[in-house]
Parts: C-alpha cells; structure tokens; sequence
C-alpha cells in the first residue's frame, strides 16, 4: 500500500517536471495578444476585450460533425455543483477552477491531473449566491483565483502551491470574489461579490509578482480612492466628486454596486471596464435619486484606478437589474470611418451600443421579445423612460395588506445573466445567451428577519412561453435586428464563443454542448456532458489539431429559486467534469 | 501527496473548530443526523441554535457562550436532563432561509450541521402557515412553537440633544441610528413621506449605533426593546434614555418569540413546549431577563387563556 502509493507520487510529480520544462511564463505581452494566439488561451474571454472568437477555421461548419470527445475529467468529491469556469491552456496545460473554490492543472493532451488546491473555506461562510467561480488568471510562473471567503491566491504553476494569498474584503461583512482576476501591466486586477448586507463594491489592483495593493477604486459615490506608492497609502479623488449628489442620506455609505464579475480591458484606450451591481436597500422607494455608480458599466484607468467615464444602464434600480453584464470592445465600420465601439446586454432586456474612448450612448435596443418596466431609451443619452406603474410598490406604504402585485418583464435573473456572450470579427453579430422570462413583485404581508419582523418582498419567476425560456441570439450591433434565434426549454446559463470557422458554440442545462451555424443558426452539432452546462466553451490548437473544452455541471442560480421555472429544471442532475473534444486530423479540409 | 494534503487539512480542521459545537453528522453521506427525542436524551445532549454575534441574545464572552437564548437553552437542556451544546447560526436574508439552513435542511456548504432545536423563531400562525405563489405552504418543513417572550420596538435618546422624543417626527431634525436592513431602517427611511430619510444614519449593529450616540453623531438610535434595554444598562450608556413614543404605521407593533423544530421531531417539540411553558409562567423567564437589566412581556399565546393574576406573576408584578 505504502509502497504503491510512493510510486503514484513519483509518477506524477515526473509529468509535472516534464510538462513545466517546456513550459515558458505568461507575459504582458502573451495577454494582450491573447484574442490572436490560438495555441494558448491566457485570458478569461479569449482576449483582453472579451470578445471569445477564435481565429481557428480547420473546425467549421462543413466537419463539425466529426466533432469527438478526446478526454473528461472529474473534478471529484461530493462537490458537484455549478461549474461556471472557463478554462485556460498554456504549453499543454490547462488550467480550471471548479465550485467550492477548486483549482486544477490538467494534461491537456491525456486529461490526466498534474495539481489539484482546494481553497480552506472557513466555518459558516454564507456565500450570497452558489458556489461558483469563473477561471483562473495566468502570469509569469503563477495561477491565480479568487476565492469564497474574498481571498486572491497566487499558485506556483507547476506545484499548485500557494505563493500569497491575500484578503481582499471581509467575508463575514458579505463580500465574495467568483470572478476570474485580469492581469494587466502586471497587476492582477478583480471586484468582489456581495449580498444585501450594505456592501460597497470595489475594484483593487494588486501587484502581480508580491500580492502588494497598488490601487483601491470604490464603485459607489462618494467614497474616497487610493493608490500605494511605497508602503504610502495616497488619496488618489472620491469616487463621483463628492457624497451625497444621487444618494439621500448615508446610504452612500452602504450603497452596493459590487463589480461582481470582473472586467474585460481595451488596450486600445487602455481602459479596464467593469459592470457594477444593483444598489442596496432593494427597496427603490427608499433612494430617490440615481444612485451612482449602480448598475453601471465604468471605464477604469489601469494605471491608478481613476474613473474615466460611467455609463448606468438602470437608474435608480427597482427590479434588481444588476447592472454587471461584461462590456465587449468591437471596431465595426460606417460612413466609411471606425468606431471605436463596445457593446453590452444588460439584465434589463436592453442591449448598448457605446462610444469606448468616451462612455457615450451610440445605440440601445431590446435582445428580449418583452420589456415591461421601460418604454424605451431616450435616443440621446440612452437613459431607460420608465413605464408608469412598472416599478414594485413600496412595502412600508402597505400598512401589512399584500399590496398590489407588479408583473416585471425581464425578471431579477435578467435579459442575460452572468454568462458572457461573444462578437464574431467575420460575422460582426453578437451571439446573446437571453433568457425569456417575467416576474410578480409583491410586499409579503408578514415576514420575519433575525427574531425581528421585517417588509420583505415576495418574487416569483415565471417562463413567459410555455414551451422555451432560454434563447441564443445573433444580434446586428449596427442594426439591432435579430439574425436568428435559437429556442431551448430550459434557460441558459452557460457562455458563448464563436470561430473563424463560421461556429458558435454553447452548453445547455439539459447537458448538452451545442454548435450552430453562425450565419444561420442552424443546429451543427450536439453531445451530452451528463450534466447541465454553465460553463463557458474555449476552442485551440495543440500538436496541429484543434480542440474544444468545456466545463460541465449543472448549477448556479436557477436552481435556487423555485416557482415555476424549477419545475422545469429540478430534474437536472450536478455535475463536475470538463470536456475535452478534438477534430481528427484527418477530418480538416486541405488548405 | 494528495492523500498526505488531505489529512492535513482535516488536522487543521480540527484545531480551528468552535470548541462547544458538535459535529455529529454523517460523513460519509454528507447529512445531517436524524436526531429525534429518544436518540437526543441518548446522546446526552441538546444542540441548540441561536444567532451569533446578538447581544442580548446570544453571543461570546471569552469564547463562552452567553446572553438570554443561550440561558434559556441550558435550563432546557437541564430539564431534559442532557447537556447544552450550542449551533451558532449566521443569518441569512430572512427567517426562512434561516430554518431551512439550521433545522431542516442544512446549507448546502456545510450539510452536516443542524440544530436540534432553534430559538428566537417568531411564533406567528399567519407565517407557519404562509403559501406560495403555486400554493404551496412554505414553512411545512418546520414546527414553530413554545413562545417564551414577546418582542416590541424601542427608541433611546440622548437627553442632552433632545428634551424629549414625543413623536417619531422629531428625526426630521435630529439624527437617528438604525441597524442595517432592518425593520427600523426601513421604518425610519420611509416614514412621513420620507421626510426622516436625511437623518438616518446606517450601523452594522445597535451596538455601533450606540458607539455613534456616544461620540454625539447621533441623538437616538432606535432596535428591539431587548437590545435598548441591554445598551442601556451598560454604564457607559447611562446618560441616555427610553424615549416613550409610538412607531404609527409600523404593522407589527409586537409579536411573539419561540422556537422551531423539523417537522418530523414533533416528540421533541411536545417535550420543550411543557419545558419553556412552565418558565413562562412560573416567572423563571423574567427573572432570567431581570438578569440581564431587560424587561419581560408575556407573549400573546399565553395572554389568551391565562387569568391576569397568572399574568402578572409570570412578569413578576405584584
């Protein structure tokens, strides 16, 4: 026994050492080149502007039927739970995180493990919303997560040993980090999660190599930032110019607007942009005014943390419009000139259109069939024009009846939700992961919060067809129109990533990794992980032969609301293993 | 070398564990133990659940747990004959989730671990019997039961910023200190159309509330009477006061506290509702609140059916 295993461990730490000989660091320079290196992937949305298209074409749309799997690996334990990451390939190695704050280095080739970190999650730690993270970041001799419990942890590459590991918020004050870092000019950059428990959202930049703040930037107004020269924690501007301008009272001080799923960088305009998250109390009633920078999309120097420019798709939330979707960095042509654009499709139904050297509004249209809280965007400014009675009463006016109850359309879990969606440089479409449902609002009549009574507010979320909630869609970005859809029974929650080779790729919570026709929308190709796909799909080229990955295992929010869409996703069974396929060689047309 | 990790980080776990908590759940399946009556004064002891960090309830004193749920809890558990092992709970949004994380289900990070029994669960029908929009009823996983206190809102003021405080509208123009997300916030944040919303000051707790009365950032801090009464009874609060005015508009001026069980330990339940029933009414409660400088109201339940002079015994008036 004893014996066998000393060899297991020879044996391994042997593939470590011949996998890391050749193995080169991540640079500065293999990031921002990322999006057109198709034999690494060393970002979190394939390229720093987040648009996951890959230049690849021996996989398209004429051989995508000889699609095969080549390996899956177990991410093992009980711990089968909603696996949101997207994995990263470096030198043969890829790198992916799992639920419960897991790491692993696998064999790209074999799918045998090199390394595996579970994070130590303390006691009693009430992560607000799953168990999820999203993917690792990769530089120099180092991996790096965020964790559970709001931790940055530094692994050496090859060992999977931690090098640092630094807090970067309180986890009992409610904050949480699910999002895959960046790295940029050295410096790993992430926001934190949190709950309802009057947070303050931030970003903070953290040098890469020593785990040492360079930056800290606030993401609600009023709060002051901060840069690190020597050891000196230097005054570097208040967030919005000063408290108290879209905020009444203190709330500023408690105002929410967590970065929760990290950011995409332009280099272009050498700007980070980050989405923040709804403003806290929910009660809108509460706080009149903006509320800045809340459901907003902001534009980050990287360099000190400054806010260049806000764009706030929701203001004044009322319907929990959290406002975090990513913002993808695109060049289209018009008028015979480049427009430097960008673009993201918010929880609220709408998609945006906008200026990325300056934050203005260039176009905005709905991606959804319905949107019931707003008319429409003020075609100037794109501030949403609220429908009259769309926003949910205030639960203090109630005086303990149910009040009135108010059909919201998207619901809280949104248009889109976390799962990113992706631009095609050779279509110019944008393929949006949407979801097609509504939601009642009422004031619960009684409700109860730590041994206190309490105004709560009751939800449900309701499918708005009977016979699908999740669709995929190929958005004109120019136009607005939608290209095609496609319909799926269950909503979707998992990533998309398109290719050169005309494919747009995403999973199913039915289990199914799924390939369409970019152009069309035609169903190419489908295989069945054994559990639902939350993950997001990647795609590159190792020893001259494309490959495609994805992580499998149902999860994430869906489940953790009931009412009506649980009855069509309870069925579903978790999950923790990643898919790895490949085109035989012998199946790629010659060029 | 896995294998090696592993037992390490199961040594650590050891170590770093809250001394008082039992872990008595299955391992191998990851579920909580069926604890029912029998197997409870089997084992020897009582889990019982109480918030963490809230004072006067429960909390820590140099590890050890204190506060009037944890008193009450002990006496329970010496009743039954079996020894007192606390579960600390970190509350989650509503009581709901609180219930389904500790008494019936288990949260989902640590499915081992649940309390036998949860106190400072408000005993109202109207809740225990509440339905979803599909009509289903919500809370049928648990049995609320045994109120053994009936909770109210208070107000403490600084007497030197305020003569008096006669009606909550006196916050348009004195600042005033709540909890976060709470009844009161909210109370306070909307009330008079919103005319008292400039002057609320947000706390993590009545405690830093109290912390902000001190350094004069705030005239009057307002939270359960329980918790007034607690700061109020600390020397360095002494120069402030309960303020005697009425919360208009609030719904739930007073409603009753208890306990809660899984649905399926209805046995256990019998058994400490005949406990805490007769320390409601021998008047044991409210010298236990006199204990700790808190006054004691008889909940609703018991108003019901006993005469005034049992009444007054049990709040111990003469």
């Amino acid at each position: 026994m004893r014996l066998n295993r000393f060899g297991i461990r020879i044996a391994v730490s042997t593939l470590a050492l011949a996998v890391s000989c050749g193995a080169q660091a991540v640079t500065d320079e293999d990031i921002l080149n990322d999006a057109n290196t198709p034999e690494d992937i060393v970002t979190y949305g394939m390229g720093t502007q987040g648009q996951r298209f890959s230049t690849l074409e021996d996989l398209n749309t004429d051989n995508i039927q000889y699609l095969q799997p080549a390996w899956a690996f177990s991410f093992g334990s009980e711990k089968m739970r909603g696996q949101e990451s997207q994995p990263m390939i470096k030198d043969g190695v890829m790198y992916v995180t799992a639920s419960y704050s897991r790491v692993y280095a696998i064999d790209a080739r074999t799918g045998e493990e090199i390394w595996q970190y579970d994070a130590r999650l303390p006691d009693g730690i009430m992560p607000c919303c799953d168990v999820v993270n999203r993917g690792v970041a990769l530089y120099g001799d180092k991996v790096y997560f965020g964790t559970l419990d709001a931790r940055l942890v530094a692994l050496n590459k090859d060992t999977g040993k931690p090098e640092w590991i630094k807090k970067v918020a309180d986890y009992q004050a409610g904050y949480a980090i699910t999002a895959a870092p960046i790295i940029i000019k050295g410096k790993i950059i992430t926001g934190v999660a949190g709950g309802e428990f009057g947070v303050v959202g931030k970003v903070e930049a953290y040098d890469a190599e020593t785990g040492d703040l360079v930056w800290t930037r606030p993401t609600v107004e009023g709060h002051m930032g901060y840069v690190y020269e020597d050891g000196e924690k230097v005054e570097n501007g208040i967030s919005g110019g000063e408290a108290g301008r879209t905020w009444p009272g203190d709330m500023w001080k408690t105002g929410g607007a967590a970065p929760w799923l990290g950011g995409t960088y332009d280099q272009d305009t050498d700007s980070l942009f980050f989405g923040t998250s709804n403003p806290s109390p929910w009660n809108s009633h509460l706080r009149p005014g903006d509320n800045l920078f809340s459901s907003s999309r902001l534009a980050i120097d990287p360099d000190d943390g400054s806010i260049k420019w806000h764009f706030q798709t929701t203001p004044h939330d009322g319907w929990d419009y959290d406002g975090v979707n990513e913002l993808i960095s695109f060049n289209y042509e018009e008028d015979g000139k480049t427009v430097m654009a960008a673009a993201t499709a918010d929880r609220n139904g709408f998609f945006y259109v906008l200026n990325r050297e300056n934050g203005d509004f260039i176009r905005g249209f709905p991606f959804v069939d319905k949107i019931t809280w707003a008319t429409g965007l003020d075609p100037e400014t794109g501030r949403p024009i609220y429908a009259e009675g769309g926003r949910p009463g205030d639960p203090a006016g109630m005086d303990g009846s149910k009040g009135e109850t108010v059909v919201a359309q998207p619901a809280f879990l949104g248009g889109k939700n976390w799962m990113p969606m992706a631009y095609s440089q050779k279509t110019g479409l944008f393929y949006v992961p949407s979801n097609e449902w509504s939601m009642d609002i009422w004031n619960e009549p009684v409700s109860y919060k730590r041994g206190g009574a309490f105004l709560g507010a009751g939800f449900t979320i309701k499918p708005a067809n009977d016979d699908y909630i999740g669709v995929l869609r190929a958005m004109d970005p120019k136009t607005g129109e939608e290209v095609w859809r496609y319909e799926n029974p269950a909503p979707l929650w998992g990533g998309v990533m398109t290719t050169a080779g005309d494919l747009v790729f995403t999973g199913t919570p039915e289990g199914y990794l799924k390939a369409f026709d970019a152009k069309t929308g035609e169903e190419l190709y489908k295989f069945n992980t054994g559990s639902g796909v939350v993950g997001t799909p990647v795609t590159w080229q190792m020893d001259g032969q494309q490959f495609v990955s994805v992580a499998s295992g149902w999860g994430g929010a869906v489940p953790l609301w009931g009412g009506e869409v649980a009855k069509v996703v309870k069925h579903f069974n978790q999950g923790g293993t990643v898919w790895t396929f490949k085109l035989p060689k012998d199946r790629v047309a010659s060029q | 070398m896995k294998a090696l990790f592993r037992v390490i980080a199961l040594m650590l776990l050891l170590q770093t564990g809250v001394a008082q908590e039992v872990d008595d759940g299955n391992a191998l399946l990851n579920r909580p133990a069926e604890r029912t009556y029998d197997i409870i004064l089997e084992s020897g002891y009582l889990k019982v659940g109480v918030y963490q960090n809230f004072p006067p309830y429960s909390y820590t004193v140099n590890g050890e747990p204190q506060g009037i749920d944890v008193e009450l809890g002990k006496r329970i558990a010496k009743a039954m004959g079996v020894d007192f092992k606390v579960h600390w709970i970190v509350p989650d949004e509503n009581l709901g989730d609180d219930l389904r994380n500790n008494v019936w289900k288990g949260h989902y990070l640590a499915k081992q671990r649940l309390a036998d029994v949860m106190m400072r669960v408000p005993y109202d029908k109207q809740y225990a019997y509440m339905q979803d929009s599909t009509g289903e009823y919500m809370n049928e996983q648990v049995v609320l039961f045994g109120p053994y206190q009936q909770e109210t809102w208070q107000i403490a003021y600084n007497p030197q910023k305020m003569d008096s405080v006669d009606t909550v509208a006196m916050f348009q123009y004195h600042p005033i200190g709540v909890e976060i997300d709470t009844l009161p916030d909210f109370y306070l944040s909307s009330g008079l159309n919103g005319r008292l919303r400039e002057q609320v000051r947000h706390y993590a707790n009545v405690e830093e509330a109290f912390g902000a009365m001190r350094d004069g950032e705030v005239s009057a801090v307002m939270g359960m009477r329980a918790e007034i009464d607690y700061q109020l009874a600390n020397a360095k609060n002494s120069e402030f006061k309960h303020a005697g005015n009425g919360f208009p508009g609030i719904n739930k001026q007073v409603w009753d506290v208890g306990m809660a069980i899984k649905h399926t330990h209805r046995q256990l339940g019998y058994a400490l509702e005949d406990i805490v029933g007769k320390f409601v009414q021998s008047g044991e409660l409210n010298e236990l609140f006199s204990q700790f400088s808190l006054r004691y109201s008889v909940p609703q339940y018991y108003r019901e059916f006993l005469s005034d002079e049992a009444i007054a015994q049990a709040e111990g008036r003469p």
